[in-house]
Order: C-alpha cells, then structure tokens, then sequence
C-alpha cells in the first residue's frame, strides 16, 4: 500500500473521530491517541461499514438521482436518457411545492412536540429514578409501545380519535357539547400529528436518556457546591450537557417524519398529503422519473435540514 | 473549644450497613492553616473532606466555623469550597466562564463579576487562556482554573480532594510549591487530602494521618517524620523500621526491649513483661563492619542498595525480616561493595522512639 492510501485513511479516521465528538462523545481523544494500527487492520475495520454503506445507502440514491434524470415511458423509463422533464412536472403545479412546504412544517412541529414531551419522560429516567434496576425497568416500560406493529399503533389511534371513538363520545353523550361526532378529530393535521408524536417521541426520549444519564456527576456537585440552586444547576449544566442528546434526537425524529408516508395516509384518509404520499401516488400512475425526482428533493431538503442542525450544533460548541 | 477556625467534635459517618468510615474524629483547624489528611485510601479521608463540604452529613458530631454550625447546612450555603478530584470543570463554559460561576449564582452583576474572576484568572497565571475551553487546556492548567473557580468565591476554606492526583511527577512538584505559596498570600485555610506522604510532608502546616477510619496521629511534618505515635503511622510514613519485643526492664527514662532483633534501648517508660515496639528511622539507622554491640545493633544482611540520587536505601535482611537503612549518596562504592554480605547496622538510644501499643 502507498504512502498516499495511507494518510487517505487516516483522513477518514480524523473525520469520523471529529464527527463523533461533534456528537457529543470523547473518542476523539481515544482515536488520536490509541495504539498505532497496522494499515491493514484499519482497512479490515472499515471495509464491512463501507460496503454496506455502499450497498445499501450510496448506490440506492444514486439510482434514484438517475430515474430522476430518465425520460419517462408508459411502463416506467427509458434508461439512459437525459433530461429534467421530471422535475419540470413535479414543480409544474403548486401541490409538491406546497406539500413540500407541509411536510417540513410538520417535521419541525413534531420535532418540537417530541422535545418537549420526550425531554421530562427522559429527565425523569435518567435523573429522578435511582435505582438502575428501576432505570432500565421504567425504559423497557416506555419502549413498550415498539413491540406493536408500526400500522397497529397507527390504527390503535382509530377507536379513540374516530367518529365512534372514546373523544367523541364523551364530547357528545356525555358532555353533550356538540350535537353529532366530529369526523375531523381522525382525518385531521391534528391527528397526523398526535399520532406522529408518539411514534416518534422514543426516538428522542432514548438519546436524551442516555446523554443525562452519563453526566459528570462531579460537575453538577461542583455547580451546587458553588452556590446553585436545582433550577440553576439545570440551566447552567445539566441542559447544556444534553444538548447533544436532544440535537440526535432532532435529527432522528426530523427524518423519520420529513419521510413519513404510512401514517400519514391511513390517519390523513387521503385528505392530506406528505412527499411521501405524493412519491406514492406519482408511483402508482405510473410516473417513476416523477417519483424519483420527488423523492431526490426529499433527501437533498432532509440533507440540508440535518447540516442545518449539525452547523448549529457546532456553533454552541456543545461537548 | 475555639470559637475561630474550623472545628469537628466528635464526629462519625457510618455507612447503611454498619461500615463505619469515620469514627471519633477531633480536630481544631486554625484560620489560615494548611492542612493535609493524610492515609491509605480507605482510611475515611476524603469521607471526612465530604463531610466538611457538605456533600455527606455526619451520623453524629459536630462541625463547626469560626462558632457557626455547619450541621445540616447545604454545601452551597458553607464558606467553604471544594476543588474535585478532577477538577470539575464545567465543559461547555470558557476558563471565564467556569472562574466566574461561583459570583453569577451569587447574583453578581456581569461587569463585576468578570472584574473578579479575571483577577482570579491572573492570580492563577492563566490570563492568555480566558477564553478557551477546558477540553483545550492541559491537567495542569485545569487545575489552575479549578483554583480559580474557588477562590473567586472568598471562602473561609478550601477543600482540595487529592489535587495534584492528575498531574505528572515533575509538574506536581512545581504546583505543590505554587499551591503552597499561593495559601500563604492569601491567608485562607486549605484542607488537602492525598495518600501521597511526601507531599503531606511538603506543603501542611500540620498533617493528619488517618487509617482504619480514626485519626492515628495530628503532627507537624517534623513531629510526624521523626516521632511517630504508634506503629500504623511509622509503617505508613515510610522508612521507618518497626521492632517488637517485651519490655525486660525499665531505669532512668529508659526502657530495655528484648526483641528478636536482640535488646534495643530506647528513651520512655513501661513496666516489665509488658510489650513494647519502638520505632527506628532508616536514616539513623548505621552501617559499618564492627562487631554487632550489646543494645541497639544487628548483624544484617545487605540485600539491595537503591540508588536514590540524592540518598542511598539498603535493603536488609534479619533472618527473612526486611530492615531499611538510609546513608549519604557518597559512600555508594563503598556499600555496592558489601552487596550481599553481612553487616552491621545500629543505631544510637535517642534515635529510637518507643510506640504507642
């Protein structure tokens, strides 16, 4: 192996361990300062990752980058042949471009929605329950929810947001505040965007979770040593030492969302649209370079939307 | 009982389960004094230290300042302070930043409090690093700015637990000298806790060994050194060699020992038939060729010579029982030379000091 692969890899290196601690962990330091490697056993090490990474990730995108690219034919593309007709009939009306705008709009709300429930639910855990056992306990308990099916737990919203649901009974036989169901509480953005919060809120519960869990117990000591009090200590350290719990957990629930194409169906009843419905629909006229151009504007406004959140992560500096 | 320094008066920490880490802990600290706890880890050091910053309570005892009861009181209400193990910091705050939240959690205004830390961060020689992050510092400069973060705060006392732990042999010894002169001009008490004894001995006022969770002996670094109370803290200060015996007899302040290493004169008092152990630095100890004498001589053998550089340590041997030896650097030719061989080693009666049982 050359002299240039060498320094190529430990370029790699150096980036993953920079990204890493960008993520908040300290194997920066591990990286830079572990026991030298043969160049051999580093390619060993990297060569399972990016060949998944290649198989899975690199050549799927390129591929739809490519459709995107392929003039359209009844029964799907004609390979091989350029041009941007595609993206000329997605932005040909206001629907992508509006629906675009929805889906982000509903991604950054329940990104949101997620910290604001998440982040007690993991405060709790992490700080309030002593005990480990408890600790792990109380977790298993809040990951409950993961061992239904992904469509049961959507569908499971049904009996208690519809129009024979627990909500509207109440509202109508009960309190008698309104005279007939209200329809609009399933077919609803509110729905949508209750029912996304709770799928998703674990993936923003686990990172704090773990990130306040691992805290320098010495430095809160020393901040309570120092003369503050528990709000202050929570403002002045705990808080921004999570920060990189709650920024993975920005960015898990923000792709998963901006993606969202199931949910969003069954519990929007076809009403309302995400980019995901609309790469469906696209799919299924069939419009595949359409598709595909649809879905390559997802990925590159998701792309932008975690280096947006990366960039600011760094701007605080967090640790 | 004094009504200025700190005070602890009969003080316990028992542990759920009986494990009793301090027991019986007495200690009057003056105002200003540099103190050092002192002992194996385990011995209930840092617990103590724990127990003045508030950080654990007492089972039972007092502990007061200057008059005032610190029972009960939380840690950020105590005039004392406590520089961590390491150090602490906060990370995501500047060397400002962290130097300058004692004042903030005060209610300081901004403008003076930075006035008062940057002070605190030229007082520690760090102002080029105001701005950096702990990450971006070395241990030593680390320590500094947890120095810094205290002392901003004016307490009565400052708690050091183990604080030059972190740091390379070299740099330690160039903070104990600046964390030394550092206390003297500012006149506030320190109470630093190290299982390092020549550190202990390098910057207290007085030192106070513990072992086994009691307090085994309160001393200046000379009384310490050179009188030994009882067998635990000869052991532990290093260089000492212990005998055991019985006492045979007892005249004019001295008392005689029959001890397997043969008779040793040493100045006290006791009955006859009594035990009795006495203590004998390893650097009175002498060596020579002569012939073994009647009281306070062995007929060794020389194991080891380490080289110390400044110092020589013999490594000897009494039928299998290790005996230390320290003699001037210069006579190292001529005790190379008798590696291996016998000799004699004595001692003269002062030098002894007889243990309490």
């Amino acid at each position: 192996m050359s002299s240039n692969d060498h320094s190529a890899l430990d370029e790699a290196i150096a980036e993953v361990a920079q990204a890493e601690s960008l993520m908040g962990g300290s194997s920066a330091v591990v990286a830079t300062t572990g026991p030298r490697r043969s160049p051999l056993t580093t390619v060993a090490w990297i060569l399972p990752g990016t060949i998944w990474l290649l198989l899975f990730l690199i050549a799927p995108l390129v591929m739809i980058i490519l459709v995107s690219l392929w003039e359209r034919t009844p029964v799907g593309f004609a390979a091989f042949s350029f041009s941007l007709d595609a993206y000329g009939r997605i932005f040909e009306t206001s629907v992508f471009l509006d629906t675009l705008k929805n889906t982000i709009f509903r991604s950054l709300l329940v990104t949101a929605l997620c910290i604001l429930i998440g982040y007690p639910i993991a405060f709790y855990l992490a700080r309030c329950v002593k005990t480990i056992k408890f600790q792990i306990a109380l977790f298993i308990v809040v990951l409950a929810p993961f061992w239904v099916a992904y469509v049961v737990r959507i569908i499971a919203w049904l009996p208690v947001l519809g129009r024979q649901g627990v909500i509207n009974y109440f509202l109508v036989e009960v309190l008698g505040v309104v005279d007939e169901p209200i329809s609009a509480l399933f077919y609803s953005t509110f729905a949508i965007t209750l029912a996304l919060v709770q799928l998703y809120v674990l993936f923003m519960v686990t990172p704090i979770f773990f990130q306040l869990a691992t805290l320098d117990e010495a430095a809160i000591e020393a901040a309570r040593d120092l003369g503050a009090t528990p709000g202050k200590v929570f403002r002045e350290v705990i808080f921004p030492l999570s920060l990189p719990g709650v920024l993975i957990g920005c960015i898990f629930v923000f792709v998963l969302v901006m993606g969202e194409f199931a949910t969003v169906r069954i519990i929007g009843g076809g009403t309302i649209q995400s980019v995901g419905t609309l790469v469906n629909d696209y799919y299924t006229i069939p419009d595949l370079p359409a598709a595909a151009a649809a879905a390559t504007m997802l990925v590159a406004v998701m792309t932008v939307g975690v280096a947006i959140l990366l960039r600011f992560s760094k701007i605080r500096e967090v640790v | 009982m004094s009504d200025t320094g700190l005070v602890l008066k009969d003080v316990y920490r028992v542990f759920p389960g009986d494990i009793t880490a301090v027991s019986d802990v007495n200690l009057e600290i003056e105002n200003g004094e540099y103190i050092v706890f002192l002992g194996p880890s385990g011995c209930g050091k840092t617990t103590t230290l724990r127990l003045i910053g508030g950080h654990d309570d007492p089972s039972s005892g007092t502990i007061t300042i200057d008059g005032e009861l610190l029972n009960g009181v939380s840690p950020a209400q105590r005039p004392v302070t406590t520089v961590f193990q390491h150090y602490a910091l906060f990370p995501h705050k500047s060397v400002l930043q962290n130097v300058e939240f004692g004042l903030k959690m005060q209610g300081m205004d901004k403008t003076a409090r930075e006035q008062q830390a940057t002070a605190a961060i030229e007082l520690v020689g760090l102002s080029a690093m105001m701005h950096r992050k702990p990450r971006e510092l070395s241990g030593g400069q680390q320590q500094r700015v947890a120095l810094a973060r205290v002392l901003v705060t004016r307490p009565k006392a400052i708690l050091l637990d183990e604080p030059l732990g972190d740091l390379d042999r070299l740099l330690q010894m160039k903070m104990r000298v600046e964390l030394r002169a550092l206390q003297r001009d500012l006149g506030i008490t320190f109470i630093h806790v190290t299982h390092n004894q020549e550190e202990a001995l390098s910057m207290a006022d007085r030192i106070v060994v513990m072992g086994d969770a009691i307090i085994q002996q309160v001393g200046t670094p000379t009384e310490l050194a050179r009188h030994p109370r009882n067998e635990f803290v000869a052991k532990f200060m290093g260089d000492n060699n212990v005998l055991h015996g019985t006492i045979e007899s007892a005249s004019g302040g001295n008392v005689i020992i029959a001890t397997p290493h043969g008779k040793v004169e040493v100045a006290g008092t006791g009955k006859a038939g009594d035990k009795g152990s006495m203590a004998i630095r390893a650097s009175a100890v002498k060596i020579s060729t002569d012939a073994v004498p009647e009281v306070n001589g062995v007929r060794v053998r020389l194991n080891f010579v380490e080289y110390l550089g400044d110092s020589i340590k013999l490594h000897l041997d009494f039928n299998g029982e290790p005996f230390l030896a320290k003699v001037d650097e210069e006579r190292f030719g001529e005790v190379q030379a008798y590696e291996g061989k016998e000799v004699t080693a004595t001692w003269s009666v002062e030098d002894g000091h007889l243990l309490e049982q």
